[in-house]
């Protein structure tokens, strides 16, 4: 049991922003007033922020892509974060091994993060990954976007068959959600080309990307799944995606769930870009932030760039093959064999590059203009850079006095083909706990998580900010300290301490069971026929609960 | 000047990162961090450490094949091996000059940005390479091999000099990109996607089938479009 005690609570959906105790008791939040402080561990929070435990909706941090850039990229390995101790050795630069992804996130106050983009073939080795990762949850979303068996039962208009497989795929895969990846793109990708609109059709289908995008959210929503469809849309790095943008958006149209949205669009930067080449390219965002602020059923986030490395790794095959032309540096290319596709490519992100420039710009504009309750910090990570970068975008977002310091860093080309320097919004605390934990909590649907009412997930923060004495332009002390949380606590065990590891548990892998809303018997000879026919053997896919550390079911039903 | 010897014949290696910075200072010479394995040590429970006079100059007397990373990135001063060196010498260095009297391991001037490296001996593989996955080479400076070298040579090299006075083995200037690399004797494979800089060679030598014969160079590697240059020393 341990009782925060005075700490300054910050927790937007219970509506709190003001002093109070928080009671810990069995893992979770409890409302129990009559408390025997002798009997507890007690954490004085006097002046200090204390705020639920964060998500990140949307890294690469296990299996088949971040692999693959470990095994390309030896260099990454020289920066030793952690040394064998009483903890495991943690080591890596925008590549971290899995030990440095958990102890790293806890130390910033994450406790949850999503992989989000497994092919189904390589699911086991995610979970094994998955698995190796300490202390934070995680959950893996399956990738749906350019499956045979997905564009058959949308050319058929089968939208019972296509539900009825998603829920065969997750169960089968021990999956959390729906993640689509450059529909239709990459399998055209097998044939060396790419989809550049939503009206282009896949090769040998009568199918568009319009038409898998809208199938597969009314499928979701015949479901019901906890999370709605993730997509990472086409044209993903090309000047004037934003359009494609606008129009993934507009799919969702008519459709709505009253839990949440129908349709997130991830790593918005990526993909909101205007302009006709890279001579002109510039900051898309206006049409979007618009469109999205005005909509109760699309949420986004942001996949903000990091001056400094990183590691492109997506399954958008074709989109890696262009970035590896234009870089000239190394390239893996894999998965043209599977149900998706991958590719990954270094990259260093220089604000003496003007196009690297107004990228960051582009992200922080979303994360300044859209409402942040249907907005989420990330970096795509490590496609935008680490993620143990999110407390410089915080400050950026909190600070403008940051921002203007950082822009004189960054190519004067900014000034005119971006929005950012007239943007003196500056986010308030509650604004950042909306964009880290509400709502990725909200849209992951996860509901014990983002929050601290009764009940909830024991995943707490305490952090050296004072709210009641916040001032905005000390930014290099707010940066430091959402670096280094004085205590994370996960599931009721405190696991940071001023900054450093402090316990070392397993958390939990989700994953959503939604075999009670369909019945398999439907698609069984359509399986059938396709793995009669397809290279790889249907008993080489699957992960039985039993293989995994900690799984975790979620019924739907 | 700091003279230091090892006190034992060690079995595994000691990984020493010390530069001519340490000279000057003696007790803070003999507490500086060693690894000896996995045990964390002062440089002075492995070696015997005397100083002489305040210039800027550490001689390394007895074998030293199995301490490694000697003058790693190191930025003026000198340091003389009265013996064997181990590997990584002077990787990452500046400035300054490093002079082995025996012969040197690998991984001599990895990434090397400038300075002096003479080896008097031999020196074994990857001389001025990139370590395992960075992209560019030895960026300035010159190494010096008196005897014979091994395989990996200047490889991703971008600039400053590599001389090997004996012969050398297979993989010179392997997808160079600027600098120069002479080698007076015979070796093996030479010039594989090199872009750019020049390759000297005296004696009997391999070229990859991929470069284009002149009046009195070959210019390469045409599969990366290279305008790189192999010229045949005459005497
Ligand atoms: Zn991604």
């Amino acid at each position: 049991m341990i009782l925060v005690k005075n700490g300054h609570v910050i927790d937007p959906v219970n509506g709190i922003n003001e002093e109070m105790d928080l009671f810990i008791k069995n893992g979770r939040i409890s409302s129990e007033f009559k408390i025997n402080e002798k009997e507890c561990e007690v954490i004085d929070a006097k002046g200090k922020l204390v705020v639920a435990g964060a998500i990140d909706i949307h890294a690469h941090i296990a299996a088949r892509k971040i692999n693959s850039g470990r095994a390309m990229r030896p260099e990454e390995f020289r920066r030793v974060r952690q040394k064998t101790g009483k903890f495991r050795a943690a080591v890596g630069r925008t590549l971290l091994t899995a030990p440095a992804i958990g102890y790293e996130y806890v130390k910033m106050g994450y406790t949850t993060a999503i992989e989000p983009a497994t092919p189904s073939l390589y699911t086991l080795h995610t979970h094994e990954e998955l698995d190796s990762i300490p202390i934070i949850d995680k959950a893996a979303l399956p990738l749906f976007g350019n499956w045979h068996l997905v564009f058959k039962f949308i050319a058929e208009n089968d939208i019972e068959k296509l539900a009825s497989f998603i829920s065969w795929v997750l169960e089968k895969m021990k999956g959390y959600g729906v993640k689509v990846v450059n529909p239709g793109g990459v399998e055209a990708w097998m044939y060396g080309s790419n989809a550049h609109s939503i009206d282009d059709l896949v090769p040998y289908y009568d199918v568009s990307v319009r038409d898998i995008i809208t199938g597969l959210i009314k499928a979701n929503e015949m479901l019901d799944l906890p999370h709605s469809i993730h997509i990472h849309c086409n044209n993903l790095g090309e000047p004037g995606n934003y359009e494609t943008t606008v129009d993934t958006m507009k799919l969702a149209n008519g459709i709505r769930n009253n839990r949440r949205q129908v349709l997130h669009v991830t790593h918005v930067q990526f993909n909101a870009f205007s302009g006709s080449g890279w001579k002109d390219m510039g900051s898309g965002t206006e049409e979007i932030i618009k469109l999205v602020n005005k909509s109760d059923n699309i949420t986004i986030d942001m996949g903000q760039v990091i001056f400094g490395h990183a590691t492109t790794m997506t399954a958008d095959g074709p989109f890696q093959f262009d970035l590896h032309k234009l870089l000239k540096n190394k390239w893996i290319n894999l998965d043209v064999e599977l149900e998706t596709g991958t590719g990954v490519v270094p990259l260093i992100y220089r604000p003496s590059s003007p196009v690297h420039s107004v990228m960051w710009a582009i992200a922080l504009e979303l994360g300044l203009l859209v409402n942040p309750d249907k907005n989420v910090i990330s970096t795509d990570y490590p496609n935008g850079g680490p993620f143990d970068r999110y407390p410089y975008i915080m400050t950026l977002l909190l600070s403008r006095k940051y921002r203007e310091k950082e822009m004189e860093r960054a190519h004067k080309y900014l000034q005119r083909a971006a929005n950012l320097p007239s943007i003196d919004i500056e986010r308030t605390l509650e604004d950042i706990v909306k964009m880290t934990r509400s709502s990725p909590a909200r849209i992951l649907g996860m509901h014990n998580k983002g929050h601290l009412g009764e009940g909830a997930d024991a995943d707490v923060v305490v952090y050296d900010i004072n709210p009641a004495e916040f001032n905005p332009d000390k930014y290099r002390e707010i940066e430091k300290a959402l670096s280094s949380a004085l205590f994370t606590i996960k599931g009721g065990t405190v696991v940071v301490k001023n900054g450093k590891i402090a316990g070392d548990i397993w958390g939990r892998t989700m994953w959503v069971d939604a075999t009670l809303r369909t019945t398999a018997e439907i698609i069984e000879p359509d399986l059938e026929e396709y793995f009669n026919y397809y290279t790889v053997n249907r008993e080489n896919y699957g992960v039985e609960e039993r293989w995994m550390r900690r799984a975790e079911r979620i019924e739907v039903g | 000047m700091l003279i230091i010897k090892p006190k034992i014949d060690f079995e595994v290696n000691v990984e020493a990162e010390i530069t001519p910075d340490i000279a000057t200072d003696l007790e803070y010479a003999k507490s500086f961090t060693v690894y000896y394995g996995k045990l964390e040590m002062s440089l002075a429970e492995l070696f015997e450490v005397e100083k002489e006079g305040d210039s800027k100059v550490i001689v390394l007397e007895g074998d030293f094949s199995r301490v490694k990373w000697i003058g790693k990135g190191m930025l003026d001063g000198e340091i003389i091996v009265r013996g064997n060196a181990g590997a990584n010498y002077g990787a990452f260095m500046k400035g300054g000059k490093i002079v082995i009297e025996g012969n040197a391991d690998d991984w001599i001037g990895a990434e090397m940005e400038g300075g002096e490296i003479i080896v008097k001996g031999d020196a074994k593989n990857l001389i001025g390479c990139p370590y395992w996955g960075d992209l560019e080479g030895m960026k300035g400076g010159k190494i010096v091999i008196e005897g014979n070298a091994g395989n990996y040579i200047g490889e991703k090299m971008v600039s400053g000099e590599i001389e090997v006075r004996g012969k050398a083995g297979d993989f010179i200037g392997t997808e160079m990109k600027g600098g120069l690399i002479t080698i007076h004797g015979d070796c093996g494979i030479v010039g594989g996607d090199m872009k750019a800089g020049e390759i000297r060679i005296g004696g009997i030598f391999e070229l990859v089938p991929a470069f284009r014969e002149t009046d009195d160079v070959f210019v390469g590697d045409v599969n990366v479009k290279g305008k790189g240059i192999v010229r045949v020393l005459t005497l």
